[in-house]
């Protein structure tokens, strides 16, 4: 009888086990949805659906810094309390959402300026999750032509931006200030843990080019000095450091070579 | 007589808070001029200056912080988005000054 007890017991384990596996594992992204974020702020407050706002497209035309510094978008999901009064004010979304910002030629259209009542159409545009929206650039039809990349969106973006099949804007009229172009810093290597990992070679003239130096200092990279702070794949893999960015907008942590790239001596 | 002594109490209480730009009352117009619209040309010259960190000296990275920490009480005051944006930029570009500056100057 015991016998009998003991192996329902551990079946009911091992069942409780699979399901709790099961429901931990996150689905990778399809192309599309790579660097999509849900936005619900006040949304769901204002009987509005939260916004859904998907990077590959803005990140084709705007820098990071861009958005991260000069519009004061946070790096942190829910982190920029976005009101549809700013947006009417010239800020954040409504920054270029205006309907006057001229983009390849075309009017960026307006962002929502419902504060009651039914939401317009142009609501829609953005606050459209769970909703039936067809988006007015089609991402296999954008993306066709650009180099392509393993993981994420499907694209290099870094090839794509070398080449000049994309060019980020790094300035927006009446928000960024004018400056001197960057000064070029050294690149670095960072030491593999893994015996036969190829050390890290960190570009910081790809990265400034995308995101300037406050973007990710000292906000995301507090210690400089070299072994000052100590990096794990762990905490990288779970958005600190390199992963604030490389979880989920830019190339993913799967792409393992697209950082080790030191040959191993 | 009265009049008389009214209007000169305005104008002298005017020149003393710096809204008219008279000889001498000038001790109070920088602030009053920051606290309109030479904010924004401040805040742009004080952040302007990121990119190129690295290369300026220990004395403009204190004189910029300096300027951050001033200019952050006239964007406080600024109303709701504004604030948001600009408090958020102004702190992103000091903590930048205030982190070159700690790095250069640790051994």
């Amino acid at each position: 009888m015991s016998r009998v007890v003991a192996l329902l017991l551990s079946a009911l384990a091992l069942t409780s086990t699979a399901h709790a596996q099961q429901a931990g594992k996150k689905r990778r992204p399809l192309p599309p949805e790579f660097g999509r974020v849900v936005m619900d702020n006040h949304s769901s407050q204002a009987k509005l659906p939260p916004v859904v706002f998907d990077h590959w497209l803005h990140r084709a035309k705007f820098t990071c810094r861009l958005c991260h510094v000069d519009v004061g978008f946070a790096m942190k999901p829910g982190g920029t309390d976005v009101k549809a009064a700013d947006n009417m004010a010239g800020y954040y979304c409504g920054a270029c959402h205006n309907g006057k910002l001229l983009v390849d030629g075309r009017k960026v259209f307006e962002s929502c300026a419902r504060t009651t009542g039914e939401p317009r159409p142009t609501c829609l545009r953005c606050h459209s999750q769970g909703k039936e929206v067809k988006p007015q650039v089609d991402f296999a039809s954008f993306t066709r032509n650009l180099p392509k990349g393993r993981f994420g969106n499907g694209v290099d973006w870094e090839k794509a931006e070398e080449t000049g099949l994309v060019k980020p804007a790094d300035f927006l009229e009446g928000i960024s200030i004018k400056r001197k172009s960057i000064s070029a810093q050294k690149d670095f290597a960072l030491g593999a843990k893994l015996q036969g990992m190829p050390d890290i070679i960190f570009s910081h003239q790809k990265h400034t080019v995308w995101n300037g130096c406050e973007l990710c200092h000292p906000e995301i990279f507090v210690g400089v000095k070299k072994g000052a702070t100590k990096y794990s794949m762990v905490e990288i893999f779970e958005g600190k450091y390199c992963g604030v960015c490389h979880v989920n907008v830019a190339f993913p942590l799967i792409d393992c070579q697209r950082c080790h790239t030191k040959p191993v001596q | 007589m009265r009049w008389a002594r009214t209007a000169l109490f305005a104008l002298a209480a005017a020149a003393a808070l710096g809204a008219l730009d008279l000889p001498g009352g000038g001790a109070s117009l920088p602030v009053r001029a920051l606290a309109q619209q030479d904010w924004r040309k401040e805040f742009d010259d004080v952040c302007s200056k990121t990119q190129d960190a690295m290369a300026l000296s220990l004395e403009e990275l204190r004189s910029l912080l300096a300027r951050c920490d001033k200019l952050k009480p006239v964007i406080e005051k600024l109303e709701e988005s504004q604030r948001k944006v600009f408090t958020r930029r102004l702190q992103a570009c000091r903590d930048l000054y205030q982190f070159v500056l700690e790095t250069r100057e640790k051994p």
